[in-house]
């Protein structure tokens, strides 16, 4: 404990330095500049930035990283309540009633609430965070590779095939992108893989031109392709900022509660934000003394969900910096960030990097601050960025989208490879294929290769390792039960109902 | 049973397609070499597993599709997904500025290949407006490159504004 708050002042100190206070800074007005933008989520923002920070140093560049991870959450509540139109899934609950709100002349208590309720949430979560990843590392530090890999299958699982609509799909897209994750050199014996003598190929798939495309050239092609030609409708920002007693006493305890059920959320694999937000709208609405307001702008509802979106976000960072796994696409592009810099997250680099990641948990105290700051006077220039036409704005997400695939190796190749993901981005909208399992397939499948044969290695090629150790036997087979279980009990429902009928 | 509809058709040519993935990826995996070491496998194990993942799901979606189709699919109609039918002006104008971009970065340099981008997905998206659109581009092109190239030193080609923005850029 005492150890914790030693590291915890000691990172102040690193995140207090004016340089990276000035990129925790640029950090968080990039990210709510481009988070406001709709149809630009949190992953989107960091991946359009990522490659924009090459010549920092890694300190600053992921202080700055976890300036935009959070500033885009706070931009992007923003668009939700005034435009209508969530940018990714964690936003459709406060759309339901932060957008009933602005329509009623209430946006301004509803922008307050969410802003406030983030800060709220996102400071509890990040003590939550500080107090237990020293806790997870302890126990992460006697995790070999089998038990690594084991946790890495429990993570792809969840998120591809127990969320979202459909596992088939999901599942799809998660062997889509570890078969794109296996494209290049392999790391134990320098094989070529898939590569077909195409030396753009050889270095891999980067994550940024595969996130930019899905999200960024899909989202445009898409948009353009569907809803280009129906008029906009912008709520008008009205109404004072300042929110009334009566909407401070219904908010915070929906902030306290929202903020318990998101930070537990966000740190096991289940796809980030979704789930923990719906569930604070529907506990909301239960516990409400004014169920009438539900469905036409209730103050609860917008509190809560925004809470627990950014309690969760927060969440998702204990298995990312503690273990090295992300369980959302954003986190998997932050992922992305750090082996940029040849740092691998998990329970060493609390070891060997203690200065950089207890700066960068620092850092998120002083962010969430900057963040008020700059939301609650400077909320009237953000809601500008929405008033720019849909044609100028889509057009200048694309500048930016395409630049930062640009720059990665100045290559004409990233820009075409960018544009067939984008094709596939458009393809996966329509058709239903959720695009984070890709993502964090891209990304962590690799890893899941090299622990797997790591254990084997270490095993002799014994492949029992899996489920003689307890830990990794524990979760291969809570993984296997997470996808039978829903399965035999659709088959058994159907059938009775068969017997039924 | 086979789809009837077009919607229905669509699934069938992308369940096809991604079996048609699988199958292609076994190939490429049955090419690579053994090496095993001490795991007794090597780097073609995991590709083979994935192939092989590929093709039973591909399988598994052409179940779906001969069997009444996807599960909780996106509807087909678009006013019941809240949007209008598919418009191709626009999908082509936004693609032909992503190949208006890649065909000019090289030569005439990352602002010029920015303000043709910023053109046609303007248009693309129904600007009426395209000389006030390509100002904006160009505005917005020089402001990118100075503060990246000048303030983040990430590396943008200059191409023909090489002689007014100097050679920082290359």
């Amino acid at each position: 404990m005492t150890e914790t708050l030693s590291a915890l002042l000691s990172g102040f100190g690193v995140a207090l330095q004016p340089l990276n206070l000035l990129w925790g800074f640029i950090g968080v007005t990039l990210g709510t500049a481009i988070g406001v933008l709709p149809g630009v989520g949190p992953a989107l923002t960091v991946a359009m930035l990522l490659p924009l920070t090459v010549k920092l140093d890694p300190t600053g560049a992921l202080i700055m990283f976890a300036g935009i991870y959070y500033g885009a959450m706070y931009g992007g509540s923003t668009t939700t309540i005034l435009l209508n139109t969530p940018g990714e899934s964690a936003s459709i609950a406060t759309a339901l009633e932060g957008n009933k709100m602005a329509k009623r002349g209430r946006a301004g208590p509803a922008l307050a609430t969410s802003a406030i309720g983030s800060f709220v949430a996102g400071t509890i979560a990040t003590i939550l965070l500080t107090l237990l990843a020293p806790v997870v590392v302890e126990i992460a530090l006697k995790f070999g590779p089998a038990e690594y890999f084991a946790l890495m299958v429990f993570a792809f699982v969840t998120v591809a095939a127990v969320l979202g609509s459909s596992t088939v799909r999901g599942l799809t897209m998660l062997f889509l992108g570890v078969l794109l994750g296996l494209v290049g050199i392999d790391d134990q014996t320098g094989q070529m893989r898939f590569a077909f003598g195409v030396p753009e190929l050889m270095d891999g798939i980067d994550v940024v031109v595969l996130a930019v495309g899905l999200f960024a050239v899909g989202e445009a092609l898409y948009v353009a392709a569907y809803q280009s030609r129906q008029p906009e409708e912008l709520e008008k920002m009205s109404g004072s900022l300042w929110m009334s007693r009566e909407d401070w006493q219904r908010s915070w305890p929906a902030w306290l509660r929202a903020t318990a059920i998101g930070f537990p959320f966000g740190t096991i694999p289940a796809g980030g934000a979704e789930i923990p937000t719906f569930l604070s709208y529907a506990l909301e609405k239960k516990l409400t003394k004014h169920p009438e307001e539900f469905g036409n702008g209730a103050i609860e509802g917008v509190a809560g969900p925004e809470a627990a979106n950014n309690a969760s976000s927060a969440g998702v960072l204990v298995p990312l910096l503690t273990l090295g796994i992300p369980t959302s696409a954003t986190a998997a592009i932050l992922l992305a960030a750090f082996q940029n810099y040849g740092i691998q997250p998990g329970p060493l680099l609390f070891q060997t990097q203690a200065a950089l990641v207890w700066g960068l948990i620092a850092s998120m105290y002083i962010g969430n601050v900057l963040l008020l700051i700059l939301n609650l006077p400077l909320i009237g220039m953000w809601v500008k960025v929405l008033m720019i036409p849909r044609p100028l704005l889509y057009a200048g997400i694309l500048v930016f989208a395409t630049l930062g695939a640009y720059s990665l190796h100045q290559s004409v190749v990233d820009l075409a490879t960018l544009y067939v993901f984008g094709l596939l981005g458009f393809m996966t909208r329509r058709w239903g294929f959720p695009v984070a399992p890709a993502v964090i397939g891209l990304i962590l499948g690799p890893l899941a290769e090299s622990q797997f044969r790591r254990a084997l290695a270490i095993s002799q090629g014994d492949p029992s390792v899996f489920f003689t150790h307890p830990i990794a036997g524990a979760l291969l087979l809570l993984t296997a039960l997470l996808v039978v279980v829903p399965w035999i009990y659709k088959m058994i429902r159907e059938r009775r109902a068969r017997s039924a009928g | 049973m086979l789809p009837a509809t077009r919607g229905g058709r669509v699934e069938l040519i992308i369940s096809l397609g991604v079996l048609a993935l699988g199958g292609f990826a076994t190939i490429v995996a049955f090419r690579l070499p053994e090496a095993g070491g001490y795991a007794r496998i090597g780097p073609n194990f995991t590709p083979k597993m994935v192939s092989a993942g590929l093709i039973l799901l591909g399988l598994w979606l052409l179940a779906e599709v001969v069997s009444g189709g996807w599960r909780e699919r996106v509807p087909d109609d678009p006013a019941e997904r809240g949007e209008h039918g598919f418009h191709l002006g626009a999908f082509a104008w936004v693609s032909a500025g992503l190949f208006a971009q890649m065909a000019l970065i090289q030569s005439a340099g990352f602002v010029f290949a920015a303000m043709a981008l910023y053109g046609c997905v303007a248009r693309g998206f129904g600007s009426a407006r395209p000389a006030r659109d390509l100002g904006i581009g160009l505005a917005l092109g020089v402001a990118v490159f100075l503060f990246f190239v000048k303030f983040l030193n990430v590396n943008l080609p200059a191409g023909w504004l090489k002689p007014i923005l100097g050679t920082a850029g290359l």
